[in-house]
C-alpha cells in the first residue's frame, strides 16, 4: 500500500500551539481542518496509508495532539483512523503512545 | 547684543555650556528618583526656596499605601511572606488604591520574584492606578532588579490595557498574554539554548511545560470563563552557570478553587467522591501530589493518564526535560525535586511555577 506523508514541522508549523483556534496560533483544530483531515480523506479515497511525522517541531501541547488526532477519530471513528494513520516520532517516542491513546479514547471527553 | 556673542567661538562655548547644564539637570533628576526625593513646590511658586525637597514617603503618605516587600524576596524560599505581600497589593488593586512598594530592606531577590513584581506593577499601571516604589539598599538585590527592567517600568506613567505585555532588558525577558503563545516558547528556548549549549537547540519537553502552563491559565484561571486572565512568564539567563531560570505566574483562582467549582457537565464534577474512595488523601498538599501523578484524572475517568496540564509538567520533570520544579497554588507549596508537598498558612490566589533548564536537560 502506497503512503502519503505529512510533516507537521514542514507542512504546518515548527511551533504547534493549543487545542482550539480561539486559544492561540497554530492550533490542533487548525491543523486537523486544514491539513490532516483533507489528507486523510485523500488517503482513504486513493487507498493509501497516511504517515504523519511529528519530528522537527519545538514541541507539542497534549491538547494539540488530542484535538488533531482524537478530533479526527471523533469524526471518522477510531478504527478507521488507526487503519490509515501511522505516526512517526523518533525524537520523542512517547508522542506515539499519546496519539494512539487519544485516538482510542476519542469518544470520551478530553 | 555684543559683537563677541555672534562669534563661532562663543556659539561653541554656549552649546557646550547648555549641554553640560542639560546633563547636570538629567543627573539631578536621576538622583531624585533614586533617593525617592521629589520637589514639593515648584520654584516659580516659591522663588525663595531654590531646592525644596521632601522625602517621598512623607509627601505621599496620605495618597499612597505603603507595602513593604519581604527581606528575602523569593517565592520558593519565602512563600508565606511573598503571599502576604501579593495579597496586600491585590487588595489595593481591587480597591483601585495607589500603592507604594518599599523594597528598601530587601536583601535577596530571587529570579522568581521579578515576574511577581513586574506583573503587579504592570497590572496597576494598565488600570491607571498609581504605583510607585523605592529601591533596595543591598547592591546585589538592586542590580538584579535593575537588570529585570523593573526600574524602567516604574518610570512609565501608565501601560496601555492590553492582552499582551513585554518587558525585555539585558538577560531577563518578561512576557504576559492571555492566549497560548507557542512561537514565543520557541523563541525563548532558542535564546536559552544559546546560553546553555552555545547553539540553537530544541527542547520539546520544555515547550510542553510552557504550553501546558499557558493553557492551564487560559482554560482554568477564571471560573466559568476562558481566556480571561493573563499569564506572566519571565526567563532569566545565567551564562556563567549555563542555566536558565523560568518563572510563571497567573492571578487566577488557583488549582483547588478551580477544581471545587467545576460545572455539572464537566468530567471533574463530583471528583472528590470518586477520588477519595480510590486514593484517600487528607489535605490539599496530598491532593496536589495525586493530581501531579495523574491519579485524579485516572480515578475520575477510569483511564490511564497521558500528559495533560499539571501532570504533563511533572512528566517533563520526570523525563529530565526540566530541573528544579516548584509549584505554589492556593494553600500548597511543592518542591517536586525533593518530593516536598506541604500546606501554607497563607493562601495564594493563583498558580505559580518555576523551574530551570540546564546542561543536563534533554535537547535536540
Amino acid at each position: 500500500m502506497d503512503k502519503k506523508i505529512i510533516s507537521v514541522a514542514n507542512d504546518f508549523s515548527k511551533t504547534p500551539g493549543p487545542r482550539y483556534i480561539k486559544e492561540g496560533d497554530f492550533s490542533g483544530e487548525l491543523f486537523r481542518s486544514k491539513i490532516l483531515e483533507p489528507e486523510y480523506l485523500n488517503a482513504v479515497k486513493e487507498n493509501k496509508k497516511l504517515e504523519v511525522n511529528l519530528d522537527g517541531t519545538v514541541g507539542y501541547a497534549t491538547s494539540f495532539l488530542e484535538e488533531a488526532f482524537g478530533g479526527l477519530a471523533r469524526i471518522y471513528s477510531a478504527e478507521k483512523v488507526l487503519a490509515i494513520l501511522t505516526i512517526i516520532s523518533t525524537e520523542e517516542e512517547y508522542y506515539k503512545d499519546e496519539v494512539t491513546q487519544y485516538i482510542n479514547e476519542a469518544n470520551e471527553e478530553s | 547684543m555684543k559683537k563677541y556673542q555672534h562669534s563661532i567661538r562663543f556659539k561653541k562655548f554656549s552649546d557646550r555650556k547648555s549641554k553640560r547644564n542639560e546633563k547636570r539637570r538629567s543627573r539631578f533628576k536621576g538622583y531624585l528618583i533614586r533617593k525617592n526625593i521629589e520637589r514639593v513646590e515648584d520654584q516659580k511658586r516659591n522663588p525663595k526656596s531654590k531646592r525644596v525637597t521632601k522625602n517621598r514617603y512623607s509627601n505621599l503618605e496620605f495618597s499612597y499605601t505603603n507595602v513593604t516587600a519581604p527581606t528575602v524576596f523569593s517565592f520558593k524560599k519565602n512563600p508565606e511572606e511573598v503571599i502576604i505581600f501579593i495579597s496586600k497589593l491585590k487588595e489595593l488593586f481591587d480597591k483601585q488604591k495607589r500603592a507604594f512598594v518599599s523594597l528598601r530592606y530587601v536583601e535577596e531577590v530571587d529570579y522568581d520574584a521579578i515576574v511577581v513584581l513586574l506583573s503587579i506593577l504592570i497590572r496597576f499601571k494598565s488600570k491607571k492606578i498609581k504605583f510607585n516604589g523605592d529601591f533596595p539598599i543591598n547592591r546585589d538585590a538592586n542590580s538584579r532588579l535593575a537588570r529585570s527592567g523593573f526600574f524602567t517600568s516604574l518610570l512609565e506613567e501608565f501601560y496601555k490595557d492590553s492582552d499582551k505585555y513585554k518587558v525585555v532588558e539585558n538577560t531577563i525577558w518578561t512576557h504576559a498574554e492571555k492566549k497560548v503563545d507557542a512561537p514565543l516558547g520557541g523563541k525563548l528556548i532558542e535564546q536559552a539554548s544559546e546560553v546553555i549549549w552555545n547553539d540553537k537547540k530544541r527542547c520539546p519537553g520544555l515547550q510542553r511545560v510552557l504550553l501546558e502552563a499557558m493553557l492551564n491559565t487560559n482554560n482554568h484561571a477564571e471560573i466559568g470563563k476562558e481566556g480571561e486572565k493573563h499569564w506572566w512568564l519571565s526567563m532569566n539567563t545565567d551564562k556563567k552557570n549555563k542555566k536558565t531560570y523560568f518563572s510563571f505566574v497567573d492571578y487566577g483562582v488557583g488549582v483547588f478553587t478551580s477544581l471545587n467549582n467545576k460545572p455539572a457537565d464537566n468530567k471533574f464534577f463530583g471528583w472528590f467522591e470518586k477520588l477519595i474512595n480510590k486514593k484517600p488523601f487528607n489535605n490539599n498538599a496530598e491532593l496536589l501530589e495525586l493530581i501531579l501523578d495523574g491519579e485524579l484524572h485516572a480515578s475520575v475517568t477510569g483511564k490511564s493518564y497521558r500528559g495533560k496540564g499539571l501532570p504533563g509538567i511533572k512528566e517533563a520533570f520526570d523525563r529530565n526535560q526540566i530541573s528544579n520544579l516548584f509549584i505554589i497554588t492556593n494553600n500548597v507549596y511543592a518542591n517536586i525535586a525533593k518530593k516536598e508537598y506541604r500546606l501554607l498558612e497563607n493562601k495564594f490566589s493563583g498558580t505559580f511555577l518555576c523551574w530551570e533548564l540546564d546542561e543536563q536537560n534533554q535537547n535536540f
